[in-house]
């Protein structure tokens, strides 16, 4: 199956929403009649989502590896400066549109020109 | 009574919003059209961004879309990037409470980060109707996202330009999501867990497979070890136990 073809885009779509509405949904599915929420549920549910942006920061880095060789992406050295950036903004400013516009202008600038 | 000041509130509530979004989805429409490989980019950034509504999902689906991404993953992804989506029903459980079913799928459907935010401060003008508030604020910053991602998309169909790396927007996005969530104490340790648990995991079975092994070493981490977790949240070095 191609990757853009109507039928993979029209289920993605419908897959994406669906699951998306499903989460935002659930309290109201599973306590909406006024039960409290199991202590499990509520603790995880509350640190789960620092674990699983973490997750997801790794999983981005890796993609950025997955294909090439060590020496050929500089050892990570424009991903890691511009994460630097992002990072350093964010902590400073707290205006996470500059953040990222300016982390991904430096990472643009750096693989279009210094690291090949 | 006369619900206008509902309606002005709401307007004024959602300007912040405005800038968020339109830029932001600005952003990630730019991105489907230069990266994804999509023919009519500006209809799938409208389908997309009408139907979830969710920011860091719409810069994931270009790469889903790019690399033809199976279902599963494709699911376990979402669930792990809108996790948090559901605890924020828990606040307005009470609010919603006994509204006509259309009315409450739309408020739940439209419940992003910033229109919870701006639905739990509930800056209704006294005497005002909370749910039409409610309602209001939805249909905005709905309205501002979808414009946001499709005028994106026209534009980078538009004007190519050498986009080599602008794809790091997302990387940036979940960096920015992180180090805002780091803020606070305790966060610092699940966002520690998530990181070994998934470096591990990318170790051991690489770089393309490494989702759903973290995933499951995550949680069970996450539950297994919940009460030494909660002890080290407020454990500061130096401090002694």
């Amino acid at each position: 199956m191609s990757g853009t073809s109507t039928e993979y885009l029209l289920l993605l779509t419908a897959v994406t929403a669906g699951v998306t509405f499903l989460l935002r949904a659930l309290p109201f599915l599973f306590f909406g009649t006024g039960k409290r929420p199991p202590a499990l549920v509520l603790s995880i549910g509350n640190v789960l989502s620092p674990a699983a942006i973490a997750m997801l920061v790794v999983y981005c880095f890796t993609c950025y590896v997955r294909d090439r060789a060590p020496a050929d992406h500089m050892f990570g050295l424009a991903e890691i400066a511009a994460a630097v950036v992002v990072v350093s903004l964010q902590l400073w400013k707290r205006n996470p549109l500059l953040s990222i516009l300016a982390g991904t202008a430096v990472y643009m600038t750096l693989v279009q020109t210094v690291v090949p | 009574m006369n619900q206008k000041p509902v309606l002005k509130q709401a307007f004024v509530s959602s300007l912040p919003v405005l800038m968020g979004y339109s830029t932001m989805g600005f952003a990630a429409g730019v991105l489907l059209a230069a990266k994804s490989g999509v023919r009519l980019p500006a209809l799938w950034a409208f389908l997309t961004s009408a139907t979830s509504i969710s920011g860091a999902l719409q810069f994931m689906l270009v790469d889903w879309i790019r690399t033809a991404q199976p279902m599963l993953d494709v699911v376990l992804l979402t669930v792990c990037l809108n996790i948090r989506y559901s605890m924020y029903g828990l606040s307005l459980i009470e609010r919603f409470r006994g509204l006509p079913l259309a009315k409450k799928l739309y408020l739940i459907w439209s419940l992003t980060d910033e229109t919870y935010a701006l639905e739990v401060e509930n800056k209704v003008p006294p005497g005002g109707d909370s749910i039409l508030y409610c309602l209001t604020l939805a249909a905005l910053n709905h309205c501002y996202w979808i414009f946001g991602v499709v005028s994106g998309a026209f534009a980078g169909a538009a004007l190519p330009f050498p986009n080599k790396g602008i794809d790091f927007a997302m990387t940036a996005l979940f960096l920015v999501i992180l180090t805002d969530q780091c803020r606070e104490r305790k966060n610092r340790v699940y966002a520690a867990v998530g990181l070994l648990a998934s470096v591990v995991c990318a170790l051991i079975f690489g770089a393309g497979k490494m989702l759903i092994p973290s995933m499951v070493l995550m949680l069970s981490a996450l539950i297994v070890f919940r009460k030494p977790f909660g002890r080290l949240e407020t454990w500061k070095p130096g401090a002694g136990s």
